[in-house]
């Protein structure tokens, strides 16, 4: 296809994808003039090349300072929705920006704007330098291209796909949760698709540019039985290509959103108290996210706010406890190609034999530590700050059978699935409610539970982890978002099937019982 | 400003309909803000920006769209509009899709809310920095010895807001928001870090209590939250403080949307009428309070807002629900959202409310929870300070507070003089008996 100008492009892409139509209604020009992962986007599309880079950070460090970047996104996100058996809503976004930040020490000048004109970058840059009050600094001359590994190749670019190929698979959820059980009173079902651009830019010489892709097919239903209602939802997705969403996939979604809620019919209050916890594999990989994950991202340590600010080098768990964060595990929601200050997406050890080994970094605790950065400075959008973030963060598998983990419990509780769940960084303490989850009675699963919360320490709950399974499983989620300082950032999380000794359970006796 | 608004959205309506829309609602939106975060008595970041976004909401041969952009230049932007109208025609259709009937847009009060500072511009960067400064200052002072760590935060926010429908409605909002904020951290015993903060908002800078006062308050709740300990189960009176009110209240007010009723995820189905409360429990929705953080002239919908009682003496008098779940449901529509959500305060001070019970807990944090919308179950930990014979004695951690919202509410015993203001609800601390709060 011939040429087609920036702004027509932006106009196709704020089409937002949803539209079959786009490449209909727009000719096809679109499909070749950026291609998945393609490097250049924002130079042929916006004209940013390295000389006016040079110009932006030299005005960002026009009163010196440590460092200057430059980070710009075009975010097209879309969201596809049946409700009462039709698809019937379309909602998109689409975001265009570029943040730029000024790095002295510990302090950080940030502007941003909408707009990619030279005239507005300057305004923003001239922001970002008032954190200083030094003499000026210069820029590299020269921008070298970081080269990468690509953990999530997409074939296609959501922005081709036509909503006329996502119609069916919502249906389709639809018609299999009405037909796997005749309990099922009412069926919402979503695809969400986005793919995101970045190019960051650093003074010191970096440039690179990565796209993004985060997709999931949800569904949530509301089951009712004699007059008493359950309900459940369930997702699949995490940095996919459009070829995983298939029939099969809606079709496991539906069994897994039913099976979930239809289940619940039968759940018991389990009685209260200190007692074994058995985490079973996968999602509840979200209690070591929040219960310890965040009290190692180092920028509540060098404030002195986490728990685990004096504990580098020391024992936290038994000697077979490791627990890991990375970038790298493929289409997994929290892997990052590149961090959004220019650092190679990685794997970092948090816990090595039970030893506390490192935090999560990003260049500005990398710096007060005198360590290298870990590639966790993370941003929700060029209207953000970048601070230390987890990516997708696991124990790593045992050598035990998971079977004989149950085994060795006489009484407590097997937990499958986690929500709501929060943590006070300083204390360590946290509280999570148990979504899914059975008895366990003799060392045996037995029926299921609910209205059931499970509350503890971290730190504590580290310690106490007695037994880890050989059966290491990621989420394969695409909604894991993590909350910190206002932002919103997409996570993996995973935990082999594992054995914390005593736990507090419940709490949730109901009033008068 | 508003001008070029304007003429933006009449372009945005006109595109719409050549690109064969039946009907168009346009929402123009502008802010401007500036944040500034202070920590060991240095900027430990300075922020600044402008930011702006076009959504448009789509009706087309009974189907429906609705996409944001902020690429806001003309030949951009109808574009846009043009695959948005395209992305709308290939879905299915829903007859109750469209804007609404125009006579709910009518009797809209001609009322001056004061939601804009008229001194806005005199907010100076060296007044910021002074601020930031203060609460820093004042809440490492008070804290003394056991401070760790203190952040401040001022921020301020202009915004500007037109509306546009195709049949006929328009509105202009201009607003502004002065928000600080301070956190701690303290050294507690055995490596616990206790984290408290403490913060205010308002339309109005003058209007927000001193620098000096919150860093302090903010000190103290921190350190109110020292030793804390389980303790074992048993039922008590508490005391739920008037800013983590509205946590609780949650559970019962995401009940209360027609979204959750049509959809059958609400345990307030059919309870219109009904008495679900004690004569305490009285929640009126007030889009005219001078100033309130929620003050509105027109809803979501664009329908001229009214003062309506929601709960009355426990009594549920009103649901929420806006133009698309009426006609879904067959109702008529009230609104769809709250505007200021007012539990009208009582007489007595937390401090005379303390003495009266004599033991109890007074709850000042909220840590993970649930609450099921489907059947009003719902399940909290909690922090806070027991008291006994009116005094406070212990700091809590680590325990639970658990039941069913149709249940709870009836045993809300007083409301406390305080309500809280830095908020669209503005809740007063809340006594409710007969709470088993569970621990060892």
């Amino acid at each position: 296809m011939g040429s087609i100008s920036r702004r027509d492009f932006l106009g196709t892409s704020a089409a937002l994808g949803t539209a079959a139509a786009l490449s209909r209604i727009i000719p096809g020009a679109l499909v070749e003039s950026a291609f998945a992962g393609a490097p250049g986007f924002f130079e042929s599309e916006f004209g940013i090349n390295d000389a006016l880079c040079k110009k932006i950070l030299e005005i960002a460090l026009s009163k010196g300072g440590d460092f200057a970047d430059l980070y710009f996104e075009h975010t097209i996100s879309n969201w596809v929705s049946l409700e009462d058996g039709k698809v019937d809503r379309a909602n998109g976004s689409i975001n265009l920006g570029v943040g730029i930040r000024t790095v002295k020490g510990d302090q950080t000048g940030y502007g941003f704007t909408q707009e990619l004109t030279e005239e507005s970058m300057k305004a923003a840059a001239a922001t970002a330098a008032s954190i200083a009050d030094g003499k000026p600094k210069s820029a590299a001359k020269e921008y070298i291209r970081l080269k990468t590994e690509d953990y999530y190749p997409i074939k296609t670019l959501f922005t081709d796909i036509s909503l006329s190929s996502k119609l069916p698979l919502i249906k389709r959820v639809n018609e299999q949760c009405f037909g796997l059980s005749d309990l099922i009173i009412k069926v919402n079902a979503t695809m969400h698709d986005q793919q995101k651009r970045m190019m960051v830019v650093t003074s010191d010489g970096v440039k690179a540019e990565d796209l993004l892709p985060r997709d999931y097919l949800s569904a949530s239903v509301v089951a009712e039985k004699d007059g008493k209602q359950e309900r459940a939802w369930w997702n699949f997705g995490g940095r996919q290509d459009f070829s995983y969403f298939t029939p099969d996939l809606a079709d496991k979604l539906a069994k897994e959103v039913v099976d979930r809620a239809v289940i619940l019919f039968d759940a018991e209050q389990p009685p209260a108290g200190e007692m074994p916890v058995v985490l079973g594999p996968g999602v509840t990989g979200i209690l070591l996210h929040e219960a310890i994950g965040h009290g190692m991202e180092a920028d509540f340590n060098r404030k002195g706010i986490s728990t685990y600010s004096t504990m580098i080098g020391k024992k936290v768990a038994e000697p077979f406890v490791h627990i890991v964060d990375e970038g790298i595990t493929p289409r997994q929601l929290g892997s990052i190609n590149v961090d959004d200050e220019g650092i190679p997406g990685q794997k970092t050890m948090l816990v090595e034999n039970g030893i506390l080994t490192g935090y999560l970094h990003d260049k500005i605790s990398a710096k007060h530590y005198n360590v290298k950065p870990t590639g966790n400075g993370r941003r929700e959008s060029y209207q953000h700050i970048p601070i230390p973030r987890m990516r997708n963060t696991y124990m790593l598998a045992g050598e035990t059978a998971p079977e004989d983990v149950i085994k060795s419990v006489k009484n407590g509780i097997y937990v499958e699935d986690i929500s709501n769940g929060q943590v006070k960084i300083g204390e360590g303490d946290f509280a999570f409610y148990v979504s899914q989850g059975k008895m366990i009675e003799d060392g045996k699963i037995t029926k299921p539970i609910k209205d059931v919360n499970i509350m503890g320490n971290g730190p504590k709950m580290l310690q106490n982890v007695t037994m880890v399974a050989n059966d290491l499983e990621l989420h394969e989620g695409g909604r894991g978002a993590c909350g910190k300082d206002g932002q919103s950032m997409p996570v993996g999380f995973g935990l082999p099937t594992c054995l914390v000794k005593s736990m507090t359970v419940g709490g949730v006796q109901k009033q008068g019982a | 400003m508003s001008k070029e608004m304007t003429k933006l959205c009449e372009l945005v309506l006109k595109t719409a309909k050549q690109a064969g829309a039946d009907d168009c609602k346009v929402s123009y939106s502008k802010s401007r803000f500036v944040e500034v975060q202070y920590r060991e008595k240095k900027p430990e970041t300075v922020k600044e920006a402008g930011t702006q976004g076009i959504n448009i909401d789509i009706y087309v041969n009974n189907r429906y769209s609705a996409q944001n952009t902020s690429d806001l230049r003309p030949d951009a932007l109808k574009t846009f509009v043009n695959n948005v109208v395209e992305t709308a025609k290939l879905l299915e259709e829903d007859p109750f899709r469209s804007l609404p009937d125009p006579k709910y847009y009518e009797g809209r009060k001609d009322l001056d809310l004061e939601i804009m500072d008229p001194n806005y511009d005199q907010i100076t960067p060296e007044l910021r920095h002074q601020m930031a400064k203060t609460l820093e200052a004042s809440c490492v002072e008070a804290g003394g010895e056991k401070v760790i760590s203190v952040t401040s935060q001022v921020y301020d926010e202009l915004q500007d807001s037109t509306v546009m429908t195709s049949n006929g409605f328009f509105g202009e909002t201009q607003s502004s928001v002065c928000y600080v904020f301070v956190e701690m951290t303290a050294q507690d015993e055995g490596n616990r870090r206790p984290n408290g903060y403490s913060y205010a908002v308002d339309r109005n800078l003058k209007n927000l209590p001193s620098c000096e006062e919150i860093g302090k308050q903010a000190a103290k709740r921190t350190l109110d939250l020292m030793g804390s300990k389980k303790l074992e189960t048993e039922t008590l009176p508490i005391i739920i403080e008037n800013q983590g009110v509205g946590r609780v209240l949650n559970g019962f007010m995401s009940a209360m949307n027609g979204w959750a009723l049509q959809q059958k995820r609400s345990f307030l189905v059919d309870k219109k009428g009904e008495k679900l409360g004690s004569d305490v429990f009285t929640l009126i929705d007030d889009p005219f309070v001078i100033g309130g953080l929620g003050s509105r002239l027109y809803d979501g919908d664009g329908f001229a807002t009214k003062k309506r009682a929601l709960v009355e003496k426990g009594v549920l008098k009103e649901y929420l629900i806006d133009w698309y779940r009426s006609r879904k449901l067959g109702v008529a529509p009230t609104t769809g959202g709250t505007s200021n959500l007012i539990l009208p305060p009582g007489t007595r001070s937390v401090a005379e409310i303390m003495k009266d019970l004599g033991r109890g807990i007074l709850v000042n944090g909220f840590i993970g929870g649930n609450s099921n919308s489907n059947t009003g179950d719902f399940s909290i930990g909690i922090t806070g300070t027991l008291f006994e014979g009116g005094e406070l004695t212990q700091a809590v951690a680590e325990m639970n507070i658990a039941g069913n919202h149709l249940e709870l509410w009836n045993r809300l015993a007083e409301a406390a003089n305080d309500p809280w203001i830095y908020s669209s609800w503005r809740m007063p601390s809340l006594v409710f008996t007969d709470v088993v709060v569970s621990g060892v």
